[in-house]
């Protein structure tokens, strides 16, 4: 028996699919081409602004009102502060190196490989280690710099990471205890959860940075980046436990039945049978929320933090740059696009994979 | 009636159980004994609250008013006498309940590991061993959603089994089934019977309960109405209700 004697479905040609969908009658073919045409031209605009009439070196800036095109030089001149804000000069090696510990502690989280609490914990408590030592220095013999002249994609990255960090185990525990048996703790994490979800990130922010500062006790304040991450990760987390819950509500309550009947103990019934479960059904709610938290890192510039949008906006502050604001917010568009373009990605082949058994 | 000349160590005992759904009472001065060894069928009507009585004998329900006692520790609310008798009753159900995102064999080892503290190689053997004894062995590697249901069952079933359970109770096990899987999964229980498990099995099934009941069980509105032996109970019902009900389903 050949391969070919097996029955397939009749395959039609991609020359008649492509006929058959875009040419099929005159008023087609008719709309066809006029938006192949309108596309070719916007995509023939944006490549001949960014890249045939561009100038690209810093020196070459002069040319730039002749050119037309895109003014790159204001990228090659200030990138420094872009992706380093009022991070020292001399230390912008220490920055750099933390960014790439950082994302290659983000890709080696993704590896399923680490997919163990062991293993992840230790991970990332060594990424973390590793980043706050060369930021902020004062172990083997860096110089000393505080988190108010972090800035730039580092800043982003590590409030990014850390309000994870915080808000994932803290979304967990939230979305837990809602769904607890005990109407009184059940209660109270549905007001906390509802109380943090009902107020804008400014207003958390803001009360992070300024107002708690009068109210807690001085041992307890800490520094103004880390009060600012735990409400970002409080808010965050608020949010989380609702998608949580809802992968929650979704396994029969069969599953959690098998588990009791097994033997199994609360904690084993939680990690083994119903947050597996509650991961896959909310993951793409799940992975949503990752990414508005990526982008809504910007935030943090209203109290006073230079992260890459607002190290962005100094780059062009200053003498002839300051006509070039399209070329650099193109740019840091771009760096957020490949980080939450990747997250999305990401988020995709974790459902492929989780999919295995489910038909 | 279970009539044996040695008196039989008593498994399951329920007395005066009372137990309401809000207002609704769905059982009503149950007094219910198994002997070790002994298999019953509960049978009756939807909603006679047969599943309820044996998912009160696992805690998977409360009861409350009256007592029960499983294998000598009492079901109260004493958590580590319900640890004591969750280890030592498995439960089959309806819906098979397998955790859709481990293998064959991760359903099997879970509790072994977790409860019994095998090791993984352990653990894998014995799983092995009921995995083969429902037939099933060379599916060990695949998710439970790339099974028919007859497989799942019977996977269900080598689960419980592999935590060495002292009475098994099955809800309903062949409900979901098409009529085909109903006797692979039939056949199981048969040979489960036959090796002297104890037993006490909420289904339709009446060619099951000819075949293997030391005892059958008629419920009706959350009362036992009648029980009695396969023989005297399919041939001689002296309830109408029980009269009615068999007379319901057996007429195919």
């Amino acid at each position: 028996m050949t391969e070919a004697s097996i029955a397939l479905p009749p395959q039609t040609p991609f020359s008649q699919r492509i006929k058959k969908s875009l040419f099929a009658t005159p008023l087609d073919c008719l709309l066809t081409l006029i938006c192949a045409f309108f596309f070719t031209y916007i995509i023939y605009l944006f490549v001949d602004w960014a890249f045939l009439s561009s100038i690209w070196r810093a020196d070459d800036e002069p040319l730039c009102k002749e050119a037309g095109g895109a003014c790159w030089s204001v990228i090659d001149a200030r990138h420094r502060i872009i992706f380093f804000g009022l991070f020292p000069f001399e230390e912008h090696w220490r920055s750099t190196l933390a960014c790439a510990v950082m994302i290659v502690t983000f890709i080696a989280s993704c590896v399923p490989w680490f997919w163990t609490t062991m293993k992840l914990s230790a991970l990332w408590i060594a990424g973390f280690a590793t980043f706050y030592i060369l930021m902020h220095g004062g172990l083997f013999g860096l110089s000393v710099i505080t988190p108010e002249r972090w800035g730039g994609l580092a800043l982003t990255l590590f409030i990014f990471a850390a309000v994870s960090i915080i808000g994932m185990p803290l979304s967990i525990v939230l979305a837990l205890g809602r769904r607890s048996k005990l109407p009184v703790i059940a209660k109270m994490f549905g007001l906390f959860i509802d109380f943090f979800r009902s107020l804008p990130l400014l207003t958390i922010l803001f009360t992070a940075a300024v107002i708690t500062p009068f109210v807690l006790p001085g041992w307890l304040q800490g520094d103004k980046l880390y009060r600012v991450i735990v409400g970002f990760a409080i808010f965050f987390a608020a949010y989380q436990a609702e998608n949580i819950r809802a992968g929650l509500q979704a396994i029969p309550s069969g599953q959690d039945e098998a588990g009791l009947t097994l033997g199994l103990n609360y904690m084993q019934r939680v990690t083994r049978i119903q947050l597996p479960q509650a991961f896959r059904n909310s993951l793409p709610a799940v992975v949503n929320q990752f990414v508005i938290t990526f982008k809504e890192t910007s935030i943090v510039t209203i109290v006073g933090f230079f992260e890459i949008l607002a190290s962005g906006s100094a780059a062009f502050g200053t003498g002839q740059w300051t006509v070039h604001y399209i070329e650099v917010y193109v740019f840091i568009g771009a760096i957020y696009f490949v980080f939450v373009f990747s997250l999305s990605r990401y988020g995709a082949y974790l459902e492929r994979k989780l999919r295995v058994g489910h038909g | 009636m279970a009539d044996q000349s040695e008196p039989n160590v008593i498994a399951v005992t329920m007395k005066a159980v009372n137990k309401w759904y809000d207002d609704f009472h769905v059982l009503k001065d149950i007094d219910f004994q198994v002997a070790d060894g002994e298999k019953v069928v509960v049978c009756g009507p939807s909603g006679s609250g047969k599943s309820t009585l044996i998912r009160c004998i696992c805690k998977l329900e409360d009861h409350q008013k009256g007592t029960i006692n499983v294998l000598g520790t009492e079901l109260n609310d004493n958590v580590a006498n319900i640890d004591e008798i969750r280890r030592e009753v498995g439960m089959v159900f309806q819906q098979f309940n397998l955790f859709p995102h481990m293998t064959v064999l991760e359903n099997c080892t879970l509790a072994l590991t977790l409860v019994r503290k095998k090791s993984r190689k352990e653990a894998e053997a014995i799983a092995m061993q009921f995995l083969e004894k429902v037939r099933i062995p060379e599916q060990s590697t695949k998710y439970p959603g790339e099974l028919s249901g007859g497989q799942q069952q019977r996977v269900a079933i080598a689960r419980s089994l592999c935590m060495n359970p002292k009475i098994l109770l099955f809800d309903e096990p062949t409900s979901a089934l098409d009529p085909e899987m109903i006797s692979e999964v039939l056949d199981v229980m048969v040979a489960l019977a036959e090796e002297g498990m104890t037993m006490v099995c909420v289904t339709h099934e009446m060619g099951f309960a000819r075949r293997v009941a030391d005892r059958v069980i008629f419920m009706d509105a959350g009362e036992i109405v009648e029980q009695n032996t396969p023989f005297e109970f399919f041939e001689n019902p002296t309830n109408e209700r029980t009269k009615l009900f068999l007379s319901q389903i057996l007429q195919h």
